[in-house]
């Protein structure tokens, strides 16, 4: 439905700055009716790439397809301007106009878009559009007197109206408070599946990107480094950088003995077997990652096997729900989450033990690259 | 982020599209609207003397030699500059008292005083000059004359053709300005910064001494040097007040030199001071852009609403109010004394006795004259052409100057704002040359290119502004529900800057009407406007014609402006 290919784009530096690379060969193929999500830290490129694909921003070069049609290809010198792409789009601020009704806001793109439609036609759209967000009984309220909630229903039902070809989705739910995110995340992805439209979602929070995603491309520079179902991704990163983004991790520095699915790490608590990153030869310097929840404790006695080890508590910390639980193993601190209804003490000592498909070994840290030379 | 294509060549996208269209025909009438009259102004400064501008090939240094070796240059750029500083200084620190007064303390009458300063930026200086002269000439001014009867002696009260008479009254002409700029100023201030001086223990007087007034110093500093600019520029009081006085400052030696009342206009030599004018606004210009940050230029006036804590002024009360009254006193005066004048055929000293005597007949006389007529005709499509031609190129260009960050936006920025370090009377030379022989010339639409031109900077700049405080966001929503650039500026953008956009127009359209400078340097037989229209008859002499016009003209600007400037005090009262 959506392609990319070798997206580039370098905004010029400015008032001393350098030039930055906001886009380096960004590829990726979005599957009809997917709810597919660019996920990132702040100035990773996922606000550039979705301009790009809105058509309110010019890749320098790359190419960009829509089904059947090139919208974007600076081979073939064809740039569709972004009126004329077919889309939704709903703006990290909504942009919901002050000077007009809920109504007018969201009869906008039938009757001021490129393909407009008569008077009661737009009458049944707008009313179907704002049942759909329940917001039927607010048509004819001013914009300004909507609350934040109410202002993203507008928003989502604004996007929607004129049947879009895809639904872009730029951080909707980061200005929301926190109750009300939590509420509208599993509805816009039941509205969005119930409409059947493909949805491109635009986020920094790897908690929003899990819970609703079908793919999710995780970037970071202006490149992807991984894309994956959410469950591949946050139980199998390929980078340190992953690990960290996804969640909490325990980074064990170590050395690669043998690599591939039955690849083994020397770490400073003993050998660990696990599965390797591709790119990794033996002998690498190498990182393991280890989720705090993938450890467990083994029995007071019972035999060590492959991938136990023994550790001492340094300290608990309960949260309620869980116990963050600070151990030391071989010199290395360890990160657990453990259940609350064990006890442990500081100082004593557990037998750990981490299975080998949950042991990722990538990669150490390259240094992070943002900015390059004009 | 950009939402459009303005990139160096060899891109893939279709370059003929509606943004790139309108840009390219920005860029071409603002180039001729700006560049045309300073390439033609320098290149008469360079002309050989006794040639027409246009006309030769040859390039000469002799104006520039003359204008060096003569004693009278110096005195002419000393007496420019000794003026606008001491103008500038008395006009601030007026503005700056009765500024904090509304802005700062709890003086009564703060909503009156807020639009009576805006709606005075509508009053002709020049109206306001007739008003002073009839007050205070040596001869028969009635401040005067009551002097002399009262104390029963010979002699003046204060000399009006003198240096700082001129002084004085342009420094009260230039207040309501400064107050408007420094108010903003003072209402802009975050006051947690004074909270929190007085929760560390701070006295009031301590706080205003220690916290605020270190806070507002680099801001009036600026307001100091656009001010100074500004008197440098100015022309219409150094004309009526200074000529007199034997006080030539370089605005009105530019006027002498293109239009002598004997003798050929000399106008190679009026372009070397035109350029000597220039060189000394454009410094003035860049001290006050170096003074105030890109930044400030574009600042943000709205959005938090500040609320800061007023004064109580308890028994310094009288005080502030009696300040705040004698201005506004003050600034009446010359106006009432016009009125009275209107009301008499001849010139009658104002008394209880002669009230009796007040008639309409002169206004009668001067609606009847076909001149008048023509006048106002002209009048109003000038400032109704000027203002709206301003304000839509003003709109378009504060779109592309800040909606991109290419070297074309800020080709377009710098290009528009030039006007402000360009005099006016400056210009003016220069499109006398530029279109003397031409059939513009000596039509009202030579007047109206003139402002269009003079006015542009302010223009954009407040387009600028109101257009940097929109979010990107609601106009990229249009374009992606499918609206054409132009559907959008017009459904989305403008209804949203609509409150800015008539502010400017009012603005350019009551300075417009207020100006001296072209309408007086390009008259004609048939182009002659309301302010041309009064210095004719002020010329003639018709002194109560003179005065009915200009109360005419000042009522007819306070009509359409006051009640905006009500409704916007209004709205800041109400935040």
């Amino acid at each position: 439905m959506l392609e990319l290919d070798s997206l580039e784009k370098t905004f010029p530096g400015s008032h001393g700055r350098q030039a930055t690379r906001a886009l380096d060969g960004v590829s990726f193929t979005v599957e009809e009716g997917a709810f597919f999500t660019l996920l990132g830290p702040s100035g990773c490129g996922k606000t550039t790439t979705l301009q790009c694909i809105a058509g309110l921003e010019v890749p320098d070069s790359g190419t960009i397809r829509m089904g059947e049609t090139t919208v974007f290809s600076d081979r073939d010198r064809i740039m569709v301007p972004a009126n004329k792409r077919r889309l939704g789009m709903v703006f990290q601020s909504y942009a919901i106009w002050p000077h007009m009704t809920v109504f007018e806001n969201v009869a906008f793109p039938l009757q001021r878009g490129s393909q407009r439609t008569s008077g009661a036609n737009v009458r049944k759209e707008v009313a179907a559009a704002l049942e759909m967000v329940e917001l039927g009984h607010l048509a004819d309220r001013p914009a300004p007197m909507l609350s934040g909630g109410q202002q993203q229903r507008v928003a989502l039902a604004r996007a929607l109206v004129h049947h879009p070809r895809i639904l872009l989705l730029d951080e909707p739910l980061s200005n929301l408070d926190a109750r009300l995110r939590d509420s509208m995340r599993t509805e816009i992805r039941n509205l969005v599946k119930s409409v059947g439209i493909t949805t491109i979602f635009v986020t920094h929070d790897q908690v929003e990107a899990v819970g609703m995603s079908d793919q999710i491309v995780l970037m970071r520079d202006g490149a992807i480094v991984q894309q994956g179902a959410p469950r591949d991704i946050y139980l199998r990163p390929n980078s340190v950088f992953t690990a960290d983004f996804m969640g909490r991790s325990n980074l064990v520095p170590g050395r690669l003995l043998a690599a591939g699915p039955e690849a083994r790490i020397e770490t400073p608590f003993g050998t660990l077997l696990g599965n390797s990153a591709p790119g990794l030869t033996p002998g690498d310097p190498a990182v393991a990652v280890i989720r705090p929840q993938a450890v467990e404790i083994l029995a007071k006695g019972q035999p060590p096997t492959d991938n136990s080890f023994s550790a001492r508590v340094v300290s608990l910390n309960f949260l309620g729900n869980v116990v963050e639980t600070e151990v030391e193993a071989g010199g290395q601190s360890l990160l657990l989450m453990l259940s609350p209804y064990v006890q442990h003490g500081v100082g004593d000592e557990l037998l750990l033990y981490v299975p080998a498909e949950r042991c990722m070994i990538v990669p150490p840290e390259a240094p992070a690259r943002t900015t390059v030379a004009p | 982020m950009t939402a459009i294509d303005l990139q160096p060549a060899g891109r893939p996208t279709s370059r003929v599209n509606q943004q790139n269209v309108t840009l390219v025909a920005l860029l071409v009438i603002v180039g001729v609207l700006v560049l045309g009259p300073v390439f033609i102004l320098i290149r008469t400064s360079f002309a050989p003397a006794g040639t027409m501008p246009l006309e030769t090939w040859q390039f000469s240094l002799e104006h520039y030699r003359e204008l060096l070796t003569s004693p009278t240059t110096w005195k002419l750029v000393r007496n420019t500059l000794v003026y606008a500083l001491c103008s500038m200084g008395i006009g601030v620190a007026i503005a700056t008292g009765i500024a904090w007064c509304t802005e700062r303390t709890d003086m009564p009458g703060r909503f009156v005083v807020r639009v009576l300063m805006f709606s005075w930026m509508a009053v002709p200086a020049l109206v306001v000059g007739f008003g002073w002269i009839l007050l205070i000439n040596p001869g028969n001014g009635a401040l005067n004359v009551l002097y002399r009867e009262l104390l029963g002696v010979r002699g003046i009260l204060f000399p009006l053709y003198s240096f700082w008479a001129l002084t004085i009254i342009t420094a009260f002409a230039v207040v309501p300005t400064a107050y408007v700029m420094i108010s903003g100023l003072l209402r802009n201030m975050d006051p947690q910064l004074e909270q929190a001086a007085r929760v560390h223990g701070g006295g009031g007087w301590t706080v205003i001494r220690r916290v605020t007034l270190p806070l507002i110093v680099p801001g009036l500093f600026s307001i100091g040097i656009y001010m100074f600019m500004a008197v440098v520029q100015t022309f219409d009081l150094p004309l009526i007040i200074g000529l007199t006085a034997r006080f030539p400052v370089l605005s009105t030696r530019v006027f002498l030199l293109s239009s002598p009342d004997n003798g050929l206009p000399n106008y190679g030599f009026a372009a070397a001071f035109g350029v000597l004018l220039l060189v000394i606004a454009s410094g003035l210009m860049w001290a006050y852009l170096r003074a105030t940050s890109a930044g400030e230029r574009f600042r943000v006036v709205t959005g938090k609403a500040f609320r800061p804590r007023r004064i109580k002024l308890g028994t310094w009360m009288p005080v502030a109010l009696g300040f705040v009254a004698l201005y506004c006193l003050v600034m009446a005066l010359p106006l009432l004394m016009l009125l009275w004048v209107s009301l008499n055929t001849a010139f009658v000293m104002p008394s209880l006795e002669a009230v009796s005597g007040l008639t309409l007949e002169v206004y009668s006389r001067v609606i009847a004259n076909p001149v008048t007529m023509r006048a106002a005709t002209n009048t109003i499509v000038l400032v109704v052409s000027s203002a709206t031609a301003v304000m839509v190129v003003s709109t378009l260009v504060g779109w592309f100057t800040t909606r991109s960050d290419s070297r074309i936006g800020k080709a377009l920025d710098a290009l528009s704002f030039a006007p402000m370090a360009i005099p006016p009377i400056v210009l003016v030379l220069a499109i006398v040359l530029i279109y003397l022989r031409t059939p513009v010339y000596g039509t009202i639409w030579v007047i109206v290119i003139a402002h269009s031109t003079i006015f542009l900077a302010f223009g954009v700049r407040t387009m600028s502004s109101a257009l940097i405080q929109l979010h990107t966001e609601l106009q990229d929503a249009a374009l992606v529900s499918g609206a054409s650039w132009l559907t959008s500026l017009r459904t989305i953008t403008l209804p949203l800057v609509w409150p800015q956009f008539v502010n400017g127009w009012l603005w350019v359209f009551a300075h417009s009407a207020r100006d001296l400078t072209a309408p007086l340097m390009l008259l004609s037989t048939t182009n002659v406007v309301a302010a041309s229209a009064l210095w004719n008859m002020w010329q003639f002499p018709d002194l109560p014609g003179t005065a009915a016009l200009s109360i005419m003209l000042m009522l007819a600007l306070l009509v359409i402006v006051v009640p905006f400037q009500i409704y916007t005090a209004r709205r800041l009262e109400a935040h």
